[in-house]
């Protein structure tokens, strides 16, 4: 409402967002892009649930089918600016997308996520004028593969084109690390890590020089992947490389999961319920995939399929109880397994923090990160600053990727003599190819990529780092 | 219940309130009467008592339907409250039950009155009665909805509990957006009143009290004769923008957004102007046929006739003629049906809402075509759509809730021995927020004769009528004051 911003003396224009498709996906973006401000309008079929929706947050509710003409009128698709269409059906999504571009000109979003679909990707962008698609269960699959690189890791986030990684670990019981000053720490060459964020209790800081570790604590560090695995054999933690998988269930993440790590060459073996799934994935995937059929929370079959010598355990059904059972009793089995555990809804997710699950993956999350970042992206005017973005620790820290582009004013200047924002943290610069931390005399120049660690909420261009 | 929440919102009603009793204290100043000073101390207590109420902001301000309907109802109440004491101390209206009597009636956009001599009254007083009426037509939680940031769904609550009509739409997205807009369309309307009444050669003072009193819907005249000795050009003004205020104000929106075709198949508001015009034509024939007001010629006739429709469909209550007395028994009875059916829903009007009667009807004629073919499917429409089964049956109950509550408050008045008109029109005349009934209530009347209790009764239905019952239904809920009185042991 252009008035309204007027009159409240507002720059930054209000985002017009439909969303198509209230399932999972569909109602964590609804929620998190009202946080971000703009105005939201959720379309669906399903009366009960626009209305729930609608009452949760304030948003717009419309019922009707997202890929009609009509609905997408009353929806008010001449004005919006983006819309995400993210209903069961992929099919459904493309056309949504493919009519909304034709009527309203806006940027399209589109869920895409069978792999019938997922190598065309690249072709159905351009051709049918598609801003992104994404794919949840691709994104899923990408982060338990990397989390399996780094078995000690809770989580891995990945910033500058792979090059560095944030790290998410929980220090050991009388480690090394235990009392440890940060100070002393980042003097010592061997380590060429830098701790953006440690979590204690309920407690989140970004921490100084003068900060001391304790065993217990959730650290986030970031790190060039070399860097991270002589971080990690330095400090005497006992590492097991990961060569060999089981995955129960069979669905979407699982194939994409299974192509990736046996791609990476390790053995994986699923178990799936379904015979005729069974098939399909023996069809699909190379020949080195053990696909075996049966129920995966049998545990005589588990112990049969050898779980106690399995590196990894990756539940991935598609109910959260039975993933949380099954990781829990994997490493109740063989104590050494790296389990990761993928919760589809969010509810409870203070119950799960406790829970010793070792790594948890929210494809849901993920999903509303890459929407979050490209919206936040569009609504600074200078366009598309930001490339990659991750909420951590209880969404209360963004991690935050920006281009540096050629108009910043603070480029060819020492950090040291910059004043950045309280709680904001520059954490890593990409340039040519190569990342790095900085220290206080490296410059920003056009053309890098920077990675920030923040307390704010809601930085949408790299100007806002600065005070 | 999240009680800290409610008093922090009341906190805040209650300096808003107290803003707005600045408005006639200048009113006051400027005719330098000593009347003006009962609203100054008036804002002082409010903004101190309310400052005292928001001066920590409660962590958890998350508003379930229950805290809605529960904030809604103590909302009014207090504002009524606070509302009526200037007239107690500036001696305008000394009795206590009196003076909220008019505050409620006033924030209700009633317009009831228990003022046997209006002249009489201060500018102040007569400001701020008129006033009240703008500040109810439109709901000051809505206002406050515009200020407030809140969680989630919290103003979706308040919105459904104070909002008239069956389900509540929103313009836009949010809540403060689509607040900000339907406050932006009514102060438009109220301006532009305004400004036709100044052209017609209204005094200012009047012009200003006649225009807030339509915008609320309320009618509260500053005159005894109400609008009747304006000039016909200024009745014709005031007829067309009771008729105005009546509409959805989506419509307005719409025409705004200039999607006039979407305007124009609103079917709420086709049927409510359908329904103004064959009423003013039937009341109009049956005045020549009955050989009424032979003095007048046609164009009076239909003038006094639209005036008096538009006041009662809208349930404003102005009027320029004793139709009582002077119209045919048919064409009162015709006013009488106006004053349940109502005004649009989303409008500044009460009643029973034409949406809702649209519904019933469609309902009525369904089960009638069960009849013959007893196996067909039929799905209720409203605005083109498919009518939720959870709406037609809270309609239904609606009515109901509605039905007894009007029974029982006739049956509670008549503790004061009038006739049966007089008894019925006054709650027909209370319950939906129209003013003057018929009888002894009746539009050259006042609602002074009757005694404090069945003031009362008429106070809760005014505040029941405006909120559309549940908000003052859940106040008579034991389960609503279980943890709010301690138990004894």
């Amino acid at each position: 409402m252009s008035i309204l911003n007027k009159f409240r003396g507002n720059k930054s224009k209000t985002l017009k967002i439909i969303i198509v498709g209230t399932g999972k996906v569909g109602s964590t973006i609804a929620g998190k892009l009202t946080d971000e401000g703009c105005d939201v309008t959720v379309v669906d079929k399903n009366r009960e649930v626009v209305e729930k929706l609608a009452e949760t947050y304030d948003i717009m509710g419309v019922v009707g089918n997202g890929s009609s003409y009509g609905t997408l009128i009353e929806a008010g698709v001449e004005n919006a600016d983006l819309i995400i269409a993210v209903t069961d059906s992929d099919e459904l999504n493309l056309l949504c997308c493919t009519l909304a571009k034709k009527v309203g000109d806006c940027t399209a979003v589109a869920r895409v996520r069978d792999p019938d679909y997922s190598d065309e990707l690249a072709y159905l962008r351009d051709k049918l004028g598609i801003s992104i698609i994404i794919n949840p269960e691709l994104e899923a699959a990408r982060e338990i593969s990397r989390i399996l690189h780094f078995p000690l890791a809770i989580s891995v986030n990945s910033f500058a084109k792979g090059s560095a990684e944030l790290i998410r670990f929980k220090i050991p019981a009388g480690n090394y690390l235990d009392g440890m000053k940060l100070m002393s720490f980042q003097n010592n060459k061997d380590f060429n890590i830098l701790i953006c964020v440690v979590e204690r209790g309920d407690m989140i800081a970004i921490p100084n020089g003068e900060f001391e570790l304790r065993s217990g604590d959730i650290i986030s560090f970031i790190a060039t992947p070399h860097d991270a695995f002589a971080f990690f054999k330095k400090i005497n933690v006992e590492t097991r490389d990961v060569n060999s998988a089981m995955i129960i269930g069979g669905g979407k993440t699982s194939y994409y999961l299974a192509r990736l790590l046996s791609h990476a060459g390790m053995q994986v073996k699923i178990i799936e319920i379904d015979p005729d799934r069974c098939e399909e994935l023996s069809t699909l995937l190379p020949d080195d995939v053990v696909i075996v059929n049966g129920n995966g929370t049998d545990e005589a079959l588990l112990s049969q399929e050898d779980l106690a010598h399995a590196g990894a355990l990756i539940p991935l059904t598609g109910i959260d109880e039975e993933n949380v059972l099954l990781s829990l009793y994997g490493m109740k089995v063989s104590p050494g397994i790296k389990a990761i555990t993928k919760v589809n809804h969010i509810n409870f997710s203070s119950v799960i923090n406790e829970l010793e699950l070792g790594s948890v993956v929210y494809p849901r999350r993920m999903t509303a990160e890459t929407i979050i970042k490209y919206v936040r992206a569009k609504k600074n005017s200078l366009g598309s600053d930001i490339i990659t973005l991750y909420h951590l620790a209880n969404d209360r820290v963004e991690a935050i990727e920006f281009d540096v582009h050629d108009e910043l004013k603070h480029t060819g200047k020492p950090l040291k003599d910059l004043k950045l924002k309280n709680n904001l943290l520059v954490a890593c610069i990409y340039r040519d190819g190569r990342a790095f931390i900085p220290g206080g005399n490296d410059m920003l120049c056009p053309g890098d990529a920077v990675t920030i660690v923040t307390t704010h909420r809601g930085l949408s261009s790299i100007e806002e780092i600065f005070e | 219940m999240n009680f800290k929440a409610v008093t922090y919102i009341l906190g805040w009603i209650l300096n808003i309130e107290g803003a707005l009793l600045l408005l006639p204290f200048c009113v006051g100043l400027i005719y330098g009467e000593p009347q003006a000073y009962s609203f100054l101390i008036m804002a002082v207590v409010c903004v101190a008592i309310g400052g005292i109420s928001i001066f920590k902001k409660p962590k958890n301000l998350t508003f379930y339907t229950r805290e809605g309907f529960a904030v809604t109802a103590l909302t009014w109440i207090v504002m009524s409250l606070f509302g009526c004491i200037p007239f107690v101390i500036n001696g305008d209206i000394p009795n206590f039950t009196n003076a909220l009597f008019e505050t409620v009636s006033g924030f209700t956009t009633t317009g009831a009155s228990i003022l046997d001599d209006v002249e009489a009254l201060s500018h102040a007083s007569l400001f701020w009665r008129s006033f009240t009426h703008w500040i109810g037509g439109m709901g000051v939680l809505v206002f406050l909805l515009a200020l407030l940031p809140m969680t989630g769904g919290s103003h979706m609550n308040i919105m459904k509990a104070e909002s008239p009509g069956p389900t509540v739409s929103k313009l836009l997205p949010k809540v403060r957006e689509t607040a900000f807009v339907l406050y932006a369309i009514y102060i438009s309307l109220t301006i532009a009143e305004f400004l036709f009444l100044i052209i017609g050669r209204m005094p200012v003072f009047d012009a200003v009290t006649t225009a807030v009193g339509t915008a609320g819907t309320g009618g509260f005249g500053i005159k005894a004769d109400s609008m009747a000795s304006y000039s016909p050009y200024i009745q014709w003004v005031v007829g067309v923008f009771m008729m105005l205020f009546g509409v959805n104000f989506a419509v307005y929106f719409l025409l705004y957004r200039r999607k006039f075709r979407a305007a124009a198949s609103h079917e709420e508001a086709r049927y409510y102007l359908i329904i103004i015009a064959i009423a003013t034509a039937v009341i109009t024939a049956s005045l020549y046929i009955t050989g009424s007001m032979p003095e007048m010629g046609l164009a009076d006739k239909v003038r006094h006739v639209f005036f008096q429709v538009a006041s009662i469909i809208t349930t404003t209550g102005f009027s320029t003629i004793d139709y009582e007395t002077l119209w045919p028994q048919f064409a009162v009875l015709i006013l009488l049906g106006l004053m349940f059916m109502g005004a649009c829903a989303g409008s500044t009007g009460g009643g029973i809402k034409v949406s809702r009667f649209m519904t019933l009807f469609r309902t009525v004629r369904k089960e009638i075509t069960l009849f013959f073919h007893a196996k067909r499917v039929v799905n209720i429409k409203s605005e083109g759509k498919t009518v939720a089964p959870e709406t037609i049956r809270s309609i239904n109950v609606f009515i109901c809730a509605y039905i007894f509550l009007f029974a029982a408050s006739v049956l509670l008045i008549s503790v004061d021995g009038y006739d049966f008109t007089t008894n019925f029109s006054a709650i027909a005349a209370t319950i939906n927020n129209i003013g003057p009934g018929l009888g002894k209530a009746g539009p050259s009347e006042c609602f002074s004769l009757f005694s404090a209790f069945p003031k009362y009764i008429m106070i809760f239905d005014m505040l029941a009528g405006r909120l559309e019952l549940y908000p003052m239904l859940i106040l008579l809920a034991p389960e609503f004051w279980k943890n709010i009185i301690p138990k004894r042991k």
